[in-house]
């Protein structure tokens, strides 16, 4: 069981290995490496596609989810019954609408995109944040993990979900 | 080998009926069913050509082609067969050429970006870049490069008759980037092992249409070290296929590939200079057969 990573795009240069060895970074901090999981890089075009398809919103993100699980509780990891239920689901990153931001504020482009990761796998596993209370909640996991992943690695990523709130 | 014919079915990617690595030229599938093993290029019907024409006791069979109606040998002194059938054909394939260079987008080849140089010889092309004293070479053949999907779909269109709906066809061919690192004092590589061998594929337009899956624009398939130089390609060398391959391993190779100007942009652009170049071959074979059926 694993990370499926997949670059649909040529816009932004990407290092996959270390995507990826940040993201199984991520998996390890919340136990869920037996889960399977998709991140597909995409370019502005794409993920305005996916957002005006499944959120009604013509404009481009940073990231999207779809969890395999619909109706977790934030936090509740699932136990299925069956070995193809080991998926958690995919996160789409937008990559390019990341890397502009990141022009902007000069920032390192691979960090901020596991900090996005981070903050898909959250909603992955049910975190959602359309009230305060949620907001909040979110919030803390996201803390948590991107502490415990600046612990092992020496970086300083902070949390996505207090820059924004259009991603779903 | 079957088992990468029987993937190849499973994905509607057409690759060589050898591996991948089939000899270092990318030999094509066709030419095993046209090539006889023992001499050059013999088509298959020259000997029953020559049976029709023989006057001796081999020509005491009579095909039914020559008492067929409709066949009606047409004497130009040339030599050769012309028939009533031949001349239509004929007439066809000018039309043919003739739409064919309405469509075409170019006469000559796109560019590639990133400094690479271009050698042709005939359906078989090779882009050459040097980086820091690497040679990078990325070799590529158009025959059998359309996937079968956008020919069924040309057919349909065809069969409607409606020339709007008929899809743009698109070459997508298989490619080997080979990486030659220069010897070094200091090299822990052995010079036999100096070319890396890396095969790849473009698994984007193996399907086609709306909801397309989420693959990679361009994946490798395998992986092999060779001796430098054109030599005997070496079947005892160890060749990695990614089928079962570690993703991590996987995606450094991606990221070394991406380093030498190998990445998403360049599958791209390869797919658009193998388009050309197939229209192009494919225009020309057109009136090589076209100047064959007519009389010259």
């Amino acid at each position: 069981m694993g990370v499926v990573l997949r670059n649909l795009q040529n816009v932004v240069p990407l290092r996959r290995a270390r995507l990826r060895k940040d993201v199984e970074t991520l998996r390890h901090i919340l136990g869920i490496q037996k889960f399977d999981l998709g991140v597909i890089c995409v370019d502005n075009r794409k993920i305005q596609r996916i957002n005006n398809i499944y959120r009604k919103k013509n404009m481009p993100t940073d990231v999207l989810s779809f969890p395999f699980y619909e109706e977790l509780r934030p936090g509740k990891l699932p136990c299925p019954l069956y070995r193809d239920e080991l998926n958690l689901g995919d996160i789409f990153l937008g990559v390019e609408y990341v890397m502009k931001q990141c022009q902007q504020q000069s920032q390192d482009l691979h960090g901020i995109l596991t900090s996005v990761t981070a903050h898909g796998i959250c909603h992955l596993l049910g975190y959602r944040h359309e009230t305060e209370e949620e907001w909040k909640e979110m919030l803390q996991k996201e803390s948590y993990i991107l502490n415990e992943f600046n612990r092992f690695t020496g970086r300083q990523l902070v949390p996505l979900t207090k820059k924004c709130s259009q991603d779903g | 080998m079957l088992k990468s014919l029987s993937r190849a079915v499973s994905t509607a990617v057409r690759i060589s009926t050898s591996t991948m690595f089939s000899a270092r030229a990318l030999q094509p599938l066709t030419r095993s069913t046209l090539c006889s093993s023992n001499s050059g290029a013999i088509r298959p019907f020259s000997r029953s050509l020559w049976m029709m024409s023989h006057n001796g006791a081999a020509s005491v069979y009579r095909p039914k082609l020559f008492s067929s109606k409709g066949f009606t040998p047409v004497s130009c002194g040339c030599g050769s067969l012309h028939t009533e059938g031949d001349k239509a054909f004929g007439n066809f394939l000018s039309d043919e050429i003739k739409e064919e260079k309405k469509i075409q987008k170019s006469n000559t080849l796109p560019k590639m970006s990133g400094g690479w140089e271009l050698q042709q010889n005939g359906t078989e092309a090779k882009l050459i870049r040097t980086i820091s004293g690497e040679k990078v070479t990325v070799t590529f053949n158009v025959n059998n490069s359309i996937p079968p999907k956008f020919e069924e779909e040309a057919e349909q269109a065809q069969g409607q008759k409606s020339a709007e709906n008929e899809p743009d066809i698109v070459s997508s061919p298989n490619f080997v980037v080979e990486v030659t690192k220069q010897a070094a004092k200091h090299s822990l590589v052995e010079s036999s092992l100096a070319s890396c061998f890396i095969a790849c594929f473009l698994p984007h337009f193996a399907i086609h249409g709306e909801g397309e899956e989420e693959s990679d624009i361009f994946a490798i398939r395998e992986v092999s070290f060779q001796p430098e130089g054109d030599v005997e390609w070496k079947e005892t060398a160890y060749t990695l296929n990614t089928d079962s391959l570690d993703w991590a391993l996987y995606d450094h190779l991606m990221d070394f590939l991406a380093d030498r100007g190998v990445d998403n942009t360049f599958a791209d652009e390869l797919i658009e200079l193998s388009t050309a170049m197939e229209h192009h071959e494919y225009i020309k074979f057109l009136e090589d057969l076209s100047g064959f059926v007519k009389c010259n």
